[in-house]
């Protein structure tokens, strides 16, 4: 490895310099002066405020202030942003911050004429929180109390900025702090212990970071109007005999139900395989299976069940409805009519049908005697021939 | 008295060794293990950390207190190959033993809660193999050094701390595997 020694007149000791290049060489074992500084260490700054910076070199380092240059987040800022205060001290001038590109700090760095790096320095730039927004808080199961917020500006979380979840019982005074905050949902709280029933809580959220601080509103609630459960289990879906445009769901409820409420009601949704548009099945009441009619014969529908504990004890109240169950598929039987290679294609039924009968009544004048020879019979005897021609076209797509 | 003690370990030194072998083993895994998963760490650390830190090529001076406290992984190689099984032993655990307490203090000192986790779990698995290795000294009658303490310093001091001590992490892991591997068979012998 390289130590570099200094210009001659160097007096005190060796400053040692590492190069680059070779990462791994050991420097001096003696406590050395700081070969650079940059003033003002690790700032924190508002959004769109100017900064000046300056870097200090050691006088024995023989470097003029005017050889070096600066980068922020590895990008080397223009020289006409540079101010040689000294011949040992550069300063920059950094206006309208943006916020920290990263929550570690930007980084700031002095650099010799040959890109080593001299000193560094942190830049915290963002905003101070405003007021959090969109508190919702709901309970599982009367067991604990979970809330989720969300920051009220822009800027606040390109710094770190604190949220605490604070809550208290409104006749009974003391304020305590929600501990438990999930990592995996950023701005939410959940509060496990001493949860008291049929009395309101007040609850508010507050930020804070080095710029400033804030509070959000504050919201009232009795834990028994903000009950949820667990979505229901055991969801099956399965065909009604040969019925082509039915199926039939079956479920369980949710476990917990039983220890606290009278009813829940339900709502079913279901969509095609291949859509994104569910229907929902809203007035399903509290019963535990459900028929869903008006579907289309052989096709692939996704269904999925979801609770509402009701009249919890005894109140009127509707809760908060539980997550989806996973989605059950099933199938309709397939038609024994007609089956059209084109099913995509066809769109709704109703227009299917006008087409055929289209086609059907300009056979009819073509070939039928008048209307007295009208008949279902006919009609069946047009299928079959409408199916045999419309195999054989299609035996000749394939073979194309 | 003596000659009976010396007797006693005398007669079955092959079963111990074996033992001995078998933890080394699984002391080697380990270090493969955490080799790989500090690969995974140090990308998600170095962007936290932001540019130039990420950037490839990228190498800040070795900072004063990493250097005065943790022994570096780079060594001559004469010098690696002569190593007794004591010294070698002894220098991987003063290495992790430094290494630990500096991941930890990284750790804490990380804002992104997340990255936080991640590295504090990453600690789990150091303590672990700093735990085997002083096992197997102890067992094998060796003394452990004694433990030093490190110095905080400013937030872009930190940075640059935090991505050496990671690079030295990685240099370890990697020569600690070879250490493990040469142990095993000069035991076997």
């Amino acid at each position: 490895g390289l130590v570099k020694t200094l210009q001659p007149g160097a007096q005190s000791g060796k400053l040692s310099i590492s190069i680059n290049c070779l990462p791994l060489i050991s420097v001096s074992s003696r406590p050395l002066p700081d070969v650079a500084i940059i003033y003002p260490q690790d700032p924190v700054l508002r959004m769109g405020s100017n900064l000046t910076a300056s870097c200090w070199v050691h006088p024995d380092l023989g470097v003029h202030a005017s050889s070096l240059f600066w980068t922020l987040n590895g990008q080397q800022l223009p020289s006409s942003f540079y101010r040689v205060l000294s011949p040992t001290n550069l300063s920059v001038t950094l206006a309208g911050l943006n916020a920290s590109r990263q929550t570690s700090g930007d980084n700031l760095v002095c650099h010799n004429h040959k890109g080593h790096i001299l000193a560094g320095s942190c830049l915290y730039v963002g905003m101070p929180p405003q007021k959090p927004v969109n508190l919702t808080c709901w309970s599982r199961n009367t067991k604990d109390l979970t809330c989720s917020w969300a920051p009220g500006g822009k800027g606040e979380t390109n710094i770190s900025t604190q949220y605490r979840l604070k809550y208290k019982l409104r006749w009974y005074g003391t304020e305590k702090q929600c501990e438990d905050y999930t990592h995996t949902q950023p701005y939410s709280c959940s509060i496990t212990q001493d949860l008291h029933l049929f009395t309101p809580y007040e609850i508010w959220v507050e930020a804070s970071n080095q710029l400033g601080r804030a509070t959000s509103d504050v919201i009232t609630l009795d834990i028994l109007d903000v009950v949820t459960t667990d979505p229901p289990s055991g969801v099956t879906v399965s065909r009604v005999g040969q019925l082509e445009d039915q199926l039939s769901v079956r479920w369980e409820a949710p476990p917990a139900l039983k220890d606290f409420l009278f009813q829940a009601k339900y709502q079913i949704r279901y969509r095609l395989e291949d859509s994104q548009d569910w229907k929902v099945m809203d007035d399903v009441g509290n019963q535990t299976s459900c028929r869903l009619a008006g579907l289309r014969p052989g096709t692939v529908y996704f269904v999925q069940v979801r609770c509402n504990p009701v009249g919890i004890y005894g109140s009127r109240k509707a809760g908060i409805w539980s997550e989806w169950s996973h989605p059950t598929a099933a199938s309709t039987p397939h038609s024994e009519r007609l089956m059209s290679c084109d099913s995509k294609s066809s769109g709704d039924s109703n227009s299917t049908l006008r087409r055929e009968l289209k086609q059907f009544f300009g056979w009819v004048r073509k070939h039928a005697y008048g209307c007295s020879s009208m008949s279902m019979k006919l009609y069946d005897q047009w299928r079959v021939l409408m199916q045999k021609s419309h195999k054989a076209r299609n035996q000749v797509g394939k073979h194309r | 008295m003596l000659l009976a003690v010396a007797m006693a370990t005398a007669v079955d030194p092959s079963h111990d060794l074996a033992s001995e072998r078998s933890s080394i083993e699984s002391t080697y895994e380990l270090t493969k293990y955490l080799e790989y998963q500090l690969k995974e760490i140090k990308d998600v650390y170095l962007t936290y950390l932001g540019p130039p830190f990420n950037e490839k090529d990228f190498s800040p001076p070795r900072p004063n207190s990493t250097a005065l406290t943790l022994p570096s992984a780079a060594t001559r190689l004469e010098l690696w190959h002569g190593l007794e099984n004591q010294a070698r032993l002894a220098q991987n655990q003063k290495a992790y033993s430094v290494l630990l307490a500096a991941v930890r203090e990284l750790a804490s000192s990380t804002l992104c809660p997340s990255l936080k986790t991640s590295l504090l779990h990453f600690c789990t698995g150091l303590d672990g193999l700093l735990g085997s290795i002083s096992a197997l000294m102890t067992t094998l009658g060796y003394t452990l050094p004694p433990q030093s303490a490190n110095m905080r310093t400013n937030a872009g001091e930190l940075k640059v701390e935090g991505f050496w001590i990671l690079r030295e992490l990685q240099s370890w892991l990697w020569r600690s595997a070879k250490d493990f591997n040469r142990l095993k068979r000069r035991l076997r012998g």
